[in-house]
């Protein structure tokens, strides 16, 4: 078990620091960065001027280093559009964006894992087919499209929940539903991939031959086998809330940090795009890093060692 | 004589409209064991499921009576068959590891299969399982049953199989190659298991197998299935002594035995079990069988009594004794 967990945070220490490294080149790579730092149009001097403030006339490596250290310390520069530090703006916006995927991942799990379970059980029988039909309409309704179709019915016409912004819990639950349906499809259909693969294993049939009543074996024995690959599937999908999150925070106004990147790469705020390829990426490798964590939890062959 | 725990009497099973078991007949008394044999393929294992009621969905029930102690399950609908499993009737597989839930201790795993049936506290069943550890010769019952699936060797989990099958005392264990996947050695200590548990409970025992070896060493009588059907049933001594199906007779000269130089090449049954689609009118082993004449491949030949308890179905029953001189 502690040589899983050391390799495991090794891993995720060096994921970390492969995506900072990427972030500090790419930045590079893509041209002289203090033409992206200064507004347009600005004069030679200022240009050089910024050069000299930002430490861009030092060596690479030096500039390397002292970019690794400022991440340490949660420096990621100052916005030249906004003049406050580049960490401050996101710290602003990320509860925002924490509350919404983790609001659509409730939404997602809630509903996806349970209509998994039930098409897996019921497999081939007449009531698949309505759930079948909601997580085909989940997978193929593009989100920008089902959250203008909610905001016509629930905010314009019926006028039970506000059409964007943030005003009172209410306010999550559109943005919520629009971005965790895609998640939902995916985790329903993994959800009973998964649950008829274990159905189908021999302790299935064992647990019933010992007089278990199946809805018994399922609950005690095969959602536990089945929630192996799931896990894997939500780590997985949380990436793809985040990416959703871009699009779902600008149809309904929601303050994140996904509104906050189309804002600052339209302003050309190169650091504050920074900032947020860097959290999104950490994110990413913590959700990775608490996946391998819940497979100890779940399976003894990780948490015991398989000889 | 008592009735029977087990009758089963002209079983059916279908798959699609072909018939994979048609027709099957056997019983099993308190206390005996007794073989189902043939090659595989040839309905054994879905005919012992068919006994709990665990038939695949592809696989149908249709036709004949199932009887436990006189109560026909084949007529009982599948919601009061788990009352059944486990209580009345177990049966283990031939798979021991994979027949356990890889995430859950064994100790669970066996107690849960007496608090299915009765209502006892977790730890009463945990003691109950560590008992049934004792009983059936397992040291140091406290940390196998804390250990998992992964942690045992497959004869330890055939073990902890016959465990959760005989914890709530069934009258009739169906053992489905119980040791096919076993070596050699644990093989014949699990059989040895079976037997001695056999003899202490008077349990009904149907053991399947492929293994005229295993038959030899532990059946009091022998069903001799061939594509789905009864070629041969009798005591396990009168089969062994007097073969009256070709079949059985192969069968027989195929048991590798002490003396035979290891390099010299067993009696073996040339070609396979024909698939259930392709059955005729006439005997199904009529492809295979060194006796078959003209009328075995247009009519079936009936079972038919040589003795008392010894059946066979073969139009030439009085000609297998040369057939086993020359094999
Ligand atoms: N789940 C299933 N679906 C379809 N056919 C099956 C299934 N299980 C077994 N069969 C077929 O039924 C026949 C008998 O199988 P089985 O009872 O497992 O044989 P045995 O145990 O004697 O080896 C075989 O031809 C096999 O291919
Ligand atoms: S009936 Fe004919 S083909 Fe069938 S076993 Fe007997 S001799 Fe062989
Ligand atoms: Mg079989």
């Amino acid at each position: 078990m502690l040589r899983y967990l050391l390799s495991r945070l090794l891993q995720a220490a060096l994921t970390t620091f492969g995506v900072m490294t990427i972030v500090f080149f790419v930045m590079r790579l893509s041209g002289d960065p203090v033409l992206l730092l200064v507004p347009e149009g600005a004069t030679r001097e200022h240009i050089e001027t910024v050069r000299r403030e930002l430490g861009f006339v030092q060596p690479i490596w030096r500039q390397y280093l002292t970019f690794l250290g400022g991440l340490l310390n949660l420096e990621l520069g100052v916005s030249v559009v906004q003049r406050v530090p580049a960490w401050d703006i996101l710290a602003s916006r990320i509860p925002y964006t924490l509350a919404l995927a983790g609001a659509a991942l409730l939404v997602a799990v809630g509903f996806g894992i349970p209509a998994g379970i039930a098409m897996a059980i019921w497999r081939g029988r007449w009531f698949e087919r309505p759930i079948a039909a909601l997580v085909v309409t989940g997978q193929s309704m593009p989100t920008f499209l089902s959250g203008i179709l909610m905001i016509m019915l629930f905010a314009v016409t019926l006028r039970w929940l506000p059409s964007s912004g943030v005003d009172g819990p209410a306010s999550v639950v559109m943005p919520a539903i629009a971005l965790g349906m895609l998640s939902m499809s995916t985790f329903a259909r993994m959800a009973r991939i998964a649950v008829v693969d274990e159905l189908s294993k021999d302790y299935v049939r064992a647990g019933l031959a010992r007089g278990l009543p199946l809805g018994k074996v399922v609950t005690r024995h095969v959602l536990r086998n089945a929630a192996i690959p799931v896990v894997t599937i939500a780590a997985l999908e949380t990436g793809n809330l985040l990416a959703g999150a871009i699009i779902v925070e600008t149809v309904f106004a929601w303050p994140g940090i996904g509104q906050l990147a189309i804002q600052a790469i339209q302003s050309r705020d190169f650091l504050v795009v920074q900032a947020i390829v860097l959290f999104v990426s950490l994110v990413y490798v913590a959700v990775n890093l608490a996946a391998d964590l819940l497979y100890a939890g779940i399976d003894p062959r990780i948490r015991l060692g398989k000889p | 004589m008592t009735a029977p725990v087990l009758d089963i009497d002209r079983l059916r099973l279908e798959i699609g409209a072909a018939a994979v078991v048609d027709g099957l007949s056997l019983s099993v008394g308190q206390g005996e064991i007794v073989a189902l044999v043939g090659e595989s393929g040839c309905g054994k294992s879905l005919s012992a499921l068919a006994v709990l009621r665990l038939l695949p969905d592809a696989v149908r029930l249709a036709g004949g009576r199932i009887l436990l102690e006189g109560k026909d399950l084949a007529t009982r609908d599948m919601s009061s068959m788990a009352a059944i499993r486990g209580r009345d009737a177990s049966i283990i597989f031939q798979e021991p590891t994979a027949s356990l839930d890889p995430l859950m201790p064994v100790g669970d795993q066996i107690a849960e299969a007496l608090t299915a049936h009765r209502s006892v506290s977790a730890r009463e069943a945990m003691l109950r399982a560590r008992e049934m550890l004792v009983s059936i010769g397992i040291s140091d019952p406290d940390r196998r049953l804390a250990q998992y699936p992964f942690e045992l060797s497959g004869g330890m989990c055939q073990r902890i199989m016959i465990a959760i099958a005989l914890i709530c005392g069934p009258r009739l264990l169906i053992a489905d190659e119980p040791t096919t996947a076993l070596d050699v050695t644990i093989q014949a200590q699990i059989l040895h298991l079976i037997r001695q548990l056999v003899a202490e409970r008077g349990t009904a025992v149907l053991l399947i197998t492929h293994d005229m070896g295993v038959v030899a060493d532990i059946a009091d009588r022998v069903v001799v299935m061939y594509a789905g059907r009864v070629a041969e049933t009798a005591t396990a001594e009168e089969l062994f002594r007097a073969p009256r199906h070709p079949y059985t007779a192969l069968l027989l000269a195929s048991i590798p035995r002490a003396g035979i130089k290891p390099k010299s090449r067993l009696a073996t049954i040339e070609g396979t079990v024909p698939p259930p689609s392709s059955h005729g009118s006439g005997c199904r082993f009529a492809s295979r069988c060194p006796l078959a004449e003209d009328r075995c491949r247009i009519e079936s030949p009936p079972l038919v009594d040589h003795a008392p308890g010894h059946q066979a179905a073969c139009w030439r029953s009085g000609q297998v004794a040369t057939l086993g001189a020359a094999a």
